[in-house]
């Protein structure tokens, strides 16, 4: 939607490379994984210099950002210009969890009315500055590289790391949860105990955590390449004897907004209204500046 | 005392030297093997489902308990009696501990200048699998010869294979989705195993078919078994075979299946396939694997890792261009075509045993004996066998080599002169390729451009970030190489005929050693044409060196560019357009082409326009590659793992796979 413009945002070659933590719509509870980083943490200090980090530190910084990690969702009108203004300063920006990368749980009101969700909630809906959707940051700019999950993994984003020290592509592989699974000796929950689980169409990263638990996967870290959820909707629905909106329901989840999950929920329902705001009305909002 | 059932299958067994072990004995068994050191695999319950793990006490072992099994659907249930194997196979397969899912391969370390790569000490502890069926001895054997029965050999498999003691079971009962006797494996087992139990009521038939195992037989609490124990077993194993029947009729399925990649089921089952690679992973027979580094943030020290992979992940397959199978009708016809077709030309058997996990195991029920039934029509095809023997290489273990010379041949492309490489290159020969690795970097498939008496070059393009850091080496600096790896440009068959060679842009790379081996005896080479196609002048790789094997050694040298500035003289346009006026005849001419795979295709087509025959246009292919030995499964294309048994393969080797989408 923007420009990337990273050359003016280059810091000097001799400097550890300078890294800032941004927070958008989210629960700061991905932006927290870093400071979880504990046998990491002080290898992560010496090579990289955090400049601005509100979780962490009062010490404040506008960039430039040789990395720029943004948590949570765009959501807020004010938002709209505050990312385009974070990318400019930024030379590798990194989303990370399921409100940045695909517009989190509060994605959920995308699929609903705005103006009556406010009206419920809040006495003085007028004092509410929010957008009617909530949407991802690659809506907005251009991203380098994202972290999936709600929250992101810690083995991830120390990948992530080592590839910026190393000067490698991450090695964040783009494969079912079940290969996870399959790998760590997890009895599949779908085969052998009839659960509904979106591991096959969700991206891996997470340690098949819910299965090993035996659960279901809900799909937090979104769907994965070529992921065939009409596939998977098809067959719960016909295998599983389950009514269509108990299947739309299972896609609405932490990244419903991002496709083709986005088009399950569409087509079987499963939200309050299961029709999607149609795409002209997202930026208009209908309180605060616009 | 063993089951033999005569070759003709379902004939009256002959039976001979009966054992018999209390069931509450098999515990002496498992004390023994613990005793002599292993670690004793076995079926137990776990998470709903009955899985092989570690076991300690016949308490362990799933007593009562059977199982049920339909596509997509797993479920126990208890049985009425007190068999510990009165169930058929779970979800585990005994690969786990002789392939396990991951598997460090080598350490890699950086100093400054200095590189090091060392291999992982194999240490594995020995064990024991209790309660192997005849599909598990089958899997076994048929990984035996993926990882051990080639010309390469995996390490570490052969390692942890060689201390493996199989107590095999027969099998009582059959699951809905077993179908080993159409894959020939059972379910008697017959050989392949040191013990061998078959359960009645009260306990088993014991014996044994090894040094190892009968000394083991030996130190166990056996009477005689009784006549009518013997029948009774046999009797049970035969109720199964009928019980299973012959889902698959085998005969033919090589030839039928292959004559079917058209078949519009293929993308009927791909609505269905969610590609999430469930099958291949339960699968005892899949190979497949992927290599990953794991760094400190220092970036000094690295670690290769080989993790379980799986032909249907979108990125298995994938090269810096895009992916070779990119849909997933493709990816699910590789799986299917490889199984049950071109695994007998690669191993000498079918790839399945007939177990029945890819079944039970697929989650929205996909049943791989339905698609085969659905996709049939006999037409066979006779494949035709590799014309070239690959030669040696050192599996895991990379060599380091030192930069001695840099040379940069245009904007993005770098040639590396390196020495100190394994003596193995010495004997190298045109067209092979080395794998080559940075530590923290993927190891990546580089062509040798030229071989010298103490080392070789490595002309390299900066297109990702390893190459990149490649192309930036340094004099001094050092790299790992395995190698070298596939076949070669078989030159010989060039002598004393007309040879033309037809490539671009990085293509001429693999293609330069053969120049040189033709300059160094040109009389024994007729007529050589080069052409060689660029994207613009600045992109031609080997500017000098065209010019001197034009003046002084009588090669025709064609070129072309893309785009040209007002200093081009020469021509402008895509390089089969060099020769489509051209006034020769192909018919006593060997062709050697290398570039992007269509370019490949229509030059083919072109040369064979002209006379030249389908089995003397040679091209060299491109795939994903990781282990370059034919062990990792990225570059499986049809029958040949391009690793292998290419990267130079004949048009007429190929047949209709060439150019076909989805390969």
């Amino acid at each position: 939607m923007t420009a990337h413009v990273p050359a003016a945002a280059h810091a000097p070659a001799s400097a550890r490379p300078r890294v800032g933590v941004a927070k958008f719509a989210s629960c700061d509870g991905c932006q927290l994984t870093l400071l979880d980083l504990e046998d990491e943490l002080l290898s992560v200090v010496e090579h990289f210099e955090i400049i601005d980090f509100p979780e962490a530190t009062s010490a404040r910084s506008a960039g430039p950002y040789d990395v720029l990690f943004v948590e949570g969702s765009v959501s807020e009108p004010a938002h709209l210009e505050r990312i385009v203004e974070l990318r400019r300063r930024t030379r590798h920006l990194v989303t990370i969890g399921a409100c940045a990368t695909a517009g989190g749980i509060q994605a959920l009101r995308n699929w609903a009315d705005h103006d009556a969700f406010r009206a419920a909630v809040y006495a003085h809906p007028e004092f509410v500055h929010s957008l009617a959707r909530s949407t991802p940051i690659a809506e907005h700019v251009a991203v380098d590289a994202e972290l999936r999950g709600c929250p992101i993994d810690p083995g991830q984003l120390v990948e992530l790391l080592t590839a910026l020290t190393t000067g490698r592509r991450p090695q964040l592989r783009d494969e079912a949860v079940c290969m996870e699974c399959k790998r760590r000796g997890v009895v599949c929950v779908m085969v052998s105990k009839g659960m509904p689980c979106l591991g096959q169409v969700t991206q891996t990263g997470c340690g098949a955590i819910c299965p090993r638990f035996g659960r279901g996967c809900y799909g937090c870290f979104g769907p994965r390449e070529q992921a065939n959820a009409a596939g998977l909707a098809r067959h719960l629905q016909m295998a599983g004897d389950r009514p269509r909106e108990e299947v739309g329901r299972l896609f609405a989840g932490f990244t419903a907004y991002s496709e083709p999950f986005r088009s399950m929920v569409t087509e079987l329902g499963g939200t309050r209204t299961g029709r999607e705001a149609a795409p002209g009305e997202p930026a208009g909002t209908t309180g605060g500046k616009a | 005392m063993v089951i033999r059932t005569a070759p003709a299958r379902g004939h009256r067994p002959v039976l001979e030297g009966p054992g018999f072990l209390a069931r509450a004995d098999l515990q002496v068994l498992i004390d023994l093997l613990r005793e002599d050191g292993r670690r004793v695999i076995g079926p137990t319950v776990s998470d709903g489902a009955i899985v092989y793990d570690e076991i300690t006490s016949l308490d362990d072992l799933p007593r009562g308990i059977g199982d049920e099994q339909a596509p997509g659907r797993y479920r126990l249930r208890r049985r009425n009696d007190e068999r510990l194997f009165g169930y058929v196979v779970g979800p585990t397969a005994f690969k786990k501990w002789t392939f396990p899912p991951l598997v460090p391969l080598t350490r890699a370390a950086k100093d400054g200048h200095r590189v090091t790569f060392s291999p992982e000490p194999i240490d594995v502890p020995p064990v024991a699998f209790l309660g192997a069926r005849a599909c598990d001895l089958a899997a076994l054997g048929v990984q035996d010869t993926v990882f051990t029965g080639t010309a390469f050999v995996d390490p570490d498999y052969a390692a942890r294979r060689a201390k493996v003691f199989l107590v095999a079971v027969q099998c009582t009962t059959a699951a809905a989705t077993c179908f080993c006797t159409s894959m020939g494996t059972g379910p008697e087992v017959e050989e392949g195993y040191d013990l061998l139990l078959t359960e009645l009521d009260g306990g088993f038939l014991v014996d044994a078919d090894s040094a190892a195992g009968r000394a083991m037989l030996a130190r166990l609490p056996v009477r005689p078994a009784a006549a009518a124990e013997q029948y009774g077993a046999a009797a049970t194993v035969a109720a199964v075979r009928a019980r299973i029947g012959d889902p698959v009729p085998a005969a033919g399925l090589h030839d039928r299946l292959l004559a079917q990649l058209d078949h519009p089921r293929w993308a009927q089952v791909a609505e269905r396939c969610i590609t999430c690679g469930n099958c291949t992973l339960a699968c005892p027979t899949c190979f497949c694997t992927t290599l990953s580094q794991v760094t400190d943030l220092t970036g000094r020290d690295a670690t290769m890792y080989r993790s379980w992979d799986s032909c249907f992940s979108p990125g298995f397959a994938k090269v810096a261009g895009g992916s070779f199978r990119s849909r997933p009708r493709d990816r699910y016809r590789q799986w299917l075509t490889h199984k049950f077709a071109t695994w007998w030309d690669q191993f000498g058997s079918s790839g399945c045993v007939g177990c029945g996990r890819c079944i039970t195991w697929c989650p929205v029920g996909i049943d791989v004996r339905d698609e085969l039934n659905a996709i049939a029509p006999a037409v066979p095809l006779v494949p035709e066998a590799p014309i070239v023997e690959p030669v040696a290489a050192t599996p895991n273990d990379f060599v380091t080599a030192r930069v001695v010379a840099t040379r940069q041949e245009t904007a993005d492309t770098t040639t590396l002169t390196l020495t100190g490489t394994d003596p193995a290159f010495a004997k190298g020969n045109t067209g092979q390729f080395a794998m080559v690795a940075l530590p923290g970097f993927p190891p990546l498939p580089i062509s040798i451009s030229r071989f010298l008496p103490d080392g070789i070059e490595l002309t390299i393009r900066g297109a990702g970030p390893a190459t990149k850091a490649m192309c930036a080496l340094q004099v001094g600096e050092q790299l790992g190489l395995r190698g070298p790896l596939g076949n070669n440009w078989p030159l010989d068959r060039a002598v004393g005929r007309d040879l033309v060679i037809v490539t671009g842009g990085i293509g001429l790379a693999p293609l330069r050693p053969v120049l040189h081996a033709i300059v160094a005896d040109r009389r024994r080479f007729g007529d050589v044409k080069l052409y060689y196609g660029a994207r613009t002048p600045a992109d031609l790789l080997y500017r000098d060196e065209l010019e001197r094997w034009s003046a002084r050694h009588g090669i025709e040298v064609s070129l072309t560019v893309d785009r040209a500035g007002p200093e081009w003289t020469g021509r402008v346009g895509i390089v089969t357009h060099l020769f489509d006026q051209a006034a020769w005849d192909g018919a006593n001419m060997i062709a050697f082409v290398c570039g992007p795979e269509r370019m490949m295709q229509a030059t083919s087509t072109t040369l064979a326009g002209r006379g030249v025959p389908a089995s003397r246009i040679h091209v060299t292919l491109e795939r994903h590659m990781e282990c370059g030995i034919g062990l990792c499964g990225h570059c499986q294309m049809g029958k040949y793992f391009v690793c292998r048994d290419g990267p130079v393969f004949s048009i007429g080797q190929l047949g209709d796979i060439f150019g076909r989408e989805g390969i």
